[in-house]
């Protein structure tokens, strides 16, 4: 997924840069207060694991072999906000010493495999964890097969979004400069979508095992910060709890990886729409009509979005209270 | 010697930085090199002309060639770097025609190229001391510094573990659903962590015994010289000829 110099548009490169300065100012901001000098060479020893378990190739069939990205696995152990930067040192060893990845296209690398990829990874297993993984581990295991779900799960979408969001950022370059970069959304789109899919599944196997591995023989080696002074504070404790945190993750990696895509959406009708007109069957009168409406313009559509997302990310825990509710009870 | 592969090419060898002391780049401050490079990477990337697109390969084969590198290690670490310029170029070629493809496949060889040869005529922690002297930030440059440290032990150490695999009989997994296959391979890299831990702290003993603060700021200060402002104008010089031309910026 290393992007060489010259394939991507220049504005999308550049767009690319914008979002990596973007997103390192603000972990370079929120790492002075995790990462602490005696903490540095065990962060550098991790980077250098996950640069080293790169190099494992693993089959995938058919001849091809998939290798590890990495970034869920180091948000994993590690947390976000040291993946994020110790991932950017990683590209930066691949950028300067390999020549695996371009410096124009260093922002959408980083972008896609240093911050998307973490965010996601975390997130995901983050948001899963306390769903799938209740009680204790059994014994000779790192961890309940509930939470090696989500870790896999996190893994496998942490390649998925990246992947997606490379796909974008190589069909908008097509898009936008008339064919001289990037390649074409009818290529790019399925078959980087295509491959990462089965890549994710590999990364997701080898994410669980490193981790049931690592956390098993030595599970505080790369815990980051331990003695961080807890916050207090009602604003705070709504920062520091880890739902709104992963959310946050994930809205993050979202809102840099799917923008792109907008540009294909269409102002035509959906396939249901389609074959109503085909058939020729009209909407009938309206029984309830909605006191909503998701906007005429940009923003109006964007804040109608985010409404959207904040009812249905409560509704869905109001029902896993309610479900924790009747579990207790029984 | 690491002969380890980094997904096809081989590690920097730690005598590696003797084709830096060997070649005249050697002797030019990291900083010079940098800007440089990185200008004329900038402006190639721009390049739709196939004219300008050739132009530039041209410059960058003929910097390659005046640097004193050895061809060999130019070659194989372009051959390291290929997969990635070929996955482009041919799925352009294919759908796009011959000539977008070549397009393709030459901008961004001139481009890595250029990025190689700055590579192996630096010495490694120079480059990363004049990163820092450019204003990366200070935690990023220390951490590329020790994590390049570490690569060099951690890939040894791999090695050394995929001979012992190899020994116990292990060839590889047949497939993304060979469970013992993907067993293994991700309990070697866990070991790989795990063995290097101890390390880390031995290291950072050794560091803050040595009187490092969190930041690895160069000892000693250089001066640009007249010929870094030589190597810069001359990289400036034809970046903004190609430019001009590729804008078709009329004087």
């Amino acid at each position: 997924m290393h992007i060489p110099d010259g394939l991507m548009d220049p504005a999308i490169a550049a767009l690319g840069w914008a979002q990596f300065v973007a997103v390192m100012a603000v972990a370079l901001y929120l790492s002075r207060s995790r990462i602490k000098d005696k903490d540095l060479p065990r962060i550098a020893v991790l980077a250098a694991g996950i640069f080293v378990a790169q190099m494992l190739n693993f089959p995938i069939g058919g001849g091809t072999t998939g290798h590890l990205i990495g970034g869920a696995l180091f948000a994993i152990l590690a947390g976000p906000v040291v993946a994020i930067i110790g991932m950017t040192v990683i590209l930066l060893i691949q950028a300067l010493m390999f020549g695996d990845g371009g410096l124009t296209a260093f922002g959408l690398n980083a972008v896609n495999m240093a911050v998307i990829a973490p965010l996601m990874g975390w997130g995901v297993h983050t948001m899963l964890r306390p769903l799938l993984s209740r009680g204790e581990a059994p014994s000779g295991k790192a961890f309940t097969a509930g939470e090696a779900i989500s870790i896999g799960a996190g893994a496998w979408a942490s390649v998925f979004v990246a992947a997606a969001a490379c796909a974008a950022q190589l069909a908008v370059s097509h898009a936008i400069s008339d064919g001289a970069f990037g390649i074409a959304a009818t290529i790019s789109i399925p078959a980087m979508l295509g491959y990462h899919a089965v890549i994710g599944v590999g990364e997701a196997i080898i994410t669980v095992g490193v981790a049931a591995y690592v956390l098993r023989v030595a599970p505080e080696m790369f815990k980051v910060a331990q003695g961080r002074t807890e916050r207090t504070g009602a604003l705070r404790t709504v920062f520091s709890s880890r739902i709104v945190q992963a959310t946050a993750a994930i809205m993050v990696a979202f809102a840099l990886a799917l923008p792109l895509y907008f540009i294909y959406s269409s102002e035509g009708a959906d396939g249901l729409e389609q074959t109503m007109e085909d058939a020729g069957v009209g909407e009938g009168e309206v029984l309830l009509s909605s006191p909503f409406s998701y906007g005429e313009t940009y923003f109006a559509a964007l804040f109608a979005g985010i409404l959207g997302f904040i009812a249905v990310a409560l509704l869905g825990l109001a029902i896993m209270k309610m479900i924790e509710v009747v579990r207790t009870a029984d | 010697m690491i002969v380890a592969h980094v997904r096809g090419h081989h590690t920097r060898p730690e005598g590696l930085d003797e084709h830096a002391r060997a070649s005249w780049m050697g002797g030019l401050d990291a900083r010079a090199k940098i800007a440089g490079v990185v200008a004329f990477v900038v402006v190639t990337a721009l390049l739709t002309r196939t004219d300008l697109i050739v132009a530039s390969l041209l410059l960058s084969v003929s910097f390659a060639a005046m640097s004193q590198v050895p061809y060999r290690h130019l070659g194989s670490m372009y051959l390291g770097a290929l997969p990635f310029i070929l996955i482009a170029a041919v799925s352009v070629f294919l759908f796009a025609g011959v000539a977008r493809g070549f397009d393709m496949w030459a901008r961004t060889s001139s481009c890595v190229l250029a990025l190689l040869v700055l590579a192996s005529g630096t010495e490694t922690f120079e480059l990363f001391s004049g990163l820092r002297r450019l204003k990366a930030p200070k935690l990023v440059c220390t951490l590329l510094m020790l994590t390049y440290k570490y690569i060099l032990i951690l890939a040894d150490e791999l090695d050394r573990m995929r001979t012992a695999r190899r020994a116990r009989g292990f060839k590889g997994g047949r497939g993304i659903l060979d469970r013992r296959g993907l067993k293994v391979i991700s309990y070697t890299a866990g070991m790989v962590f795990v063995r290097s831990s101890d390390r880390a702290d031995r290291g950072y003993e050794g560091l803050r015994a040595r009187g490092f603060r969190s930041d690895m700021a160069p000892s000693r200060a250089t001066r640009l010289v007249a010929r870094d402002f030589a190597f810069i104008a001359w990289f400036a010089c034809v970046s903004a000829v190609l430019l001009v031309l590729q804008l078709e910026v009329v004087l």
